[in-house]
């Protein structure tokens, strides 16, 4: 109890600390900023939905699907033979190899996690220059180290008795991963795959800051012509792939873990 | 009864699995059709999935990156650069706290119109229609604020709010109050019904309820909920700050485009350690807040 009542102190003060940051003294608001303010909300009536933009719209969705789909696989590529490694699991219990190889695939796995996907966007474009792949890749770094140490404790977290069968049995490292470890963890494999699914498109879509086609992008410039209700109706598809994406992982979610 | 649930739950299992295998093949011809579209189309074929002399171009930019390809000192060995990057850096480790403040203190708010638990009456309160529809525009406020990534918000909000570390702080705010809602929203809706109950039915008003019978077991939860927040957050502040003129994020793309490599390392190398400072931190208080 007093333990709660010292962290809660401590995160009382540490948000007191956080507001002296903030310059008090000059305008918190800019001059004509509520005016604006006024105008972009009252652009939600009516959103642009007129045909021309509505196919701009659609076009621009189908771009940040495609981009976080395809991070996603990627990703699960990069995550789950590195999840494997990390989890010890695809070596015997007696090899040198296993201990230097589970730390090190998850200090790797800890690294790409710890940058943020735009960040990697910024750094990948300056090293390899403005390609898909680029995008692609800044998507399926970060993602692969979240999917990777997710899959390692999947794994580790699985029933012994079962393991202990076939290892009995006599099967191989590789067989008690393969019908063990894997077999069984794969309902949660899956089922958190899916979950991510729904962050790789809000992803996606902000990718396109560094200049990659998508609903981000076009955000951008309609923000620069400051043609508010474009900008919701932009908003409104990128919720409204977020929400059907979300249902459909729930789904999923709920058939595979009961 | 015993015979119908015999039969009843292999069936039920069946169409679960069954489900689940319709959405892998689904979710397997949506990423053959995206990397489909992306090389050819996007892209033009394999080719111009990588940009020209992308090999060398990277090799170039890690050099300098390290200041290998100039005679100037490197930033990063620089004490005094230290110093005035440390300060970005506190920064930005306000940022990320006000944030999670912003968040907290909204999710907390709307914690009860949010359950549907309390809002339909389960608790013993008395459902209305003024519950139910607060209940749906609650939600409907997490989804929405949820949906829209927190740099869109950010772009937004620069527009009314004058650059620093606010507008940043307010744009993950509002994207992590619809995460941190929707999650406490479901912790209240599964906590044990059973104390809210009692006191209700000795004669407990709405806010003993609410002190006695929700809040100590949500609680804890919600604490834990925002701390793992906090950990997203600190690696997003950089990314708002491109926007929002905050922090490490504006001055990391004004090195960038200055072609100020060096400074760039010194940046990554303050941003590791927030993240891994933030991470070391809240495990240890998450800790402190599951302890009796």
């Amino acid at each position: 109890m007093e333990n709660r009542l010292l962290l809660t102190l401590a995160l009382l003060a540490a948000v007191g600390w956080s507001l002296t940051n903030i310059e008090w003294d000059a305008p918190l608001v800019h001059s004509g900023g509520g005016t604006s303010a006024l105008r972009f909300l009252l652009a939600l009536f009516p959103p642009d939905f007129t045909p021309e933009f509505l196919a701009i719209a659609l076009k621009a969705s189908w771009y940040t699907l495609a981009y976080a789909v395809a991070g996603i696989t990627l990703a699960v590529a990069i995550g789950l033979p590195l999840g494997v490694i990390a989890s010890g699991t695809a070596a015997g219990e007696a090899s040198p190899w296993r201990r230097p190889l589970m730390v090190g695939s998850r200090v790797f796995l800890a690294g790409l996690r710890s940058v943020h996907e735009l960040v990697w966007a910024v750094l990948l474009v300056a090293a390899m220059g403005l390609s898909p792949m680029a995008g692609i890749l800044a998507l399926a770094l970060p993602y692969g180290g979240i999917l990777g140490r997710i899959y390692t404790e999947l794994m580790q977290d699985v029933p012994q008795p079962p393991l202990q069968a076939l290892r009995a049995s006599g099967a191989s490292p590789l067989g008690v991963l393969m019908y063990g470890h894997f077999q069984m963890a794969l309902p949660d494999i899956l089922s958190y795959t899916f979950y991510r699914l729904e962050c790789g498109i809000r992803s996606a879509a902000i990718l396109s800051f560094v200049g990659i086609q998508g609903l981000g992008y076009q955000i951008q410039l309609s923000m620069h012509d400051l043609l508010f209700s474009q900008v919701w109706t932009l908003l409104i598809f990128l919720v409204g792939i977020i929400v059907v994406v979300d249902t459909w992982s729930t789904y999923v979610r709920r058939s595979l873990v009961s | 009864m015993t015979e119908g649930r015999a039969v009843g739950t292999p069936y039920r299992a069946r169409r679960r699995t069954t489900f689940a295998r319709v959405s892998l093949s689904a979710f397997i011809l949506l990423a053959a059709a995206s990397w489909g579209f992306i090389v050819f189309v996007d892209a033009d074929g394999f080719s111009g999935l990588f940009a020209a002399g992308t090999w060398g171009n990277g090799v170039r930019f890690l050099e300098s990156l390290l200041g290998l390809n100039s005679d100037a000192r490197p930033a990063y060995v620089q004490a005094a650069r230290w110093l005035e990057t440390g300060k970005l850096a506190a920064e930005t480790l306000a940022m990320s706290i006000l944030a999670i403040g912003i968040a907290g203190v909204g999710a907390f708010a709307t914690l009860l119109m949010a359950a549907r638990n309390v809002s339909d009456g389960t608790l013993g309160g008395r459902p209305s229609n003024v519950g139910r529809a607060a209940y749906h525009f609650t939600r409907g406020s997490y989804t929405f604020s949820r949906g829209v990534p927190e740099l869109v918000l950010a772009m937004i909000i620069v527009f009314f709010l004058s650059p620093g570390i606010l507008p940043g702080a307010v744009a993950l705010g509002l994207h992590n109050y619809g995460i941190v809602g929707r999650l406490t929203a479901e912790v209240v809706e599964n906590l044990d019904p059973a104390p809210a109950r009692a006191l209700r039915a000795s004669g407990g008003g709405n806010m003993q309820v609410l002190l006695y019978g929700i809040l100590p077991q949500a609680i804890p939860q919600f604490i834990t909920y925002l701390l793992y927040r906090w950990e997203v957050i600190i690696r997003t502040t950089v990314v708002v700050g491109f926007v929002s003129a905050g922090g490490l994020g504006r001055e990391f793309t004004l090195r960038l485009s200055w072609f100020h490599y060096t400074d760039v390392t010194l940046l990554i190398i303050w941003y590791l350690l927030l993240v891994a400072g933030v991470d070391l931190l809240s495990a240890f208080l998450r800790r402190v807040a599951r302890a009796r």
